[in-house]
């Protein structure tokens, strides 16, 4: 899966988690970019996108992500 | 991890008296289908129907007191009512772990009360989060 198409599937959940369609990610967003991205939202995003790619992640990966590109690049080599 | 997905948890509960009317207290939801009998049959009930939301007070007391870890927080749930409960009823609740996010130390249930005749009186979701 290209990981623009990734980005595509993982918008579609931050709209949805985080009930606001206007929400735009770029590969560089961070959680300081979106005021609903909270610690709880957070574990929210996290459990979706799991269920989504039907994959797990671990914590040490979810805390090394610095931006949306890495937690793209996470999902792309999962589900390769 | 104490947690497994299909870990299945079963637990008695009764809308007591002292439940119903302790609710009331607290609340004040006087509403006449939970405190006039006449009101309820009229509208096609048994009889008074008890507060859907006693039951989230037993999910509240399962989630708090019952599961292996204390060290436990909910993060949401979702009911759906799907049959009246009345006074003195006796309610089987059943939790079944779907699936455990170790990545977010998160769990979620599934899970449903049901009455003396089996039917399903209510069934949701939790999702409960394992405090560091």
């Amino acid at each position: 899966m290209e990981k623009n198409e990734i980005l595509n599937q993982v918008l579609s959940v931050f709209h949805d988690v985080l009930d606001n369609e206007d929400i735009v990610l770029t590969y560089e967003t961070t959680a300081n970019d979106i005021e609903e991205w909270d610690s709880l939202s957070h574990i929210q995003l996290v459990v979706a996108i799991e269920k989504k790619f039907k994959l797990r992640f671990t914590s040490k990966e979810i805390q090394s992500w610095k931006n949306v590109g890495e937690m793209l690049d996470c999902i792309k080599e999962k589900v390769a | 991890m104490s947690f497994k997905a299909g870990d299945i948890y079963n637990l008695p509960f009764t809308v007591t008296n002292e439940r119903y009317n302790g609710f009331i207290e607290l609340f004040n939801d006087k509403n006449p289908l939970h405190t006039n009998d006449e009101f309820a049959v009229g509208h096609g009930f048994k009889g008074r129907v008890m507060h859907g939301n006693i039951l989230n007070g037993f999910l509240s007391y399962f989630i708090g007191e019952c599961l292996p870890k204390k060290d436990v927080i909910i993060h949401s749930q979702e009911i759906q009512f799907k049959n009246p409960v009345y006074l003195n009823d006796e309610l089987q609740f059943k939790a079944t772990i779907l699936d455990v996010y170790e990545s977010v130390n998160t769990v979620e249930f599934k899970y449903e009360f049901r009455n003396v005749e089996t039917k399903v009186v209510a069934k949701g979701k939790i999702q409960i989060g394992i405090l560091k």
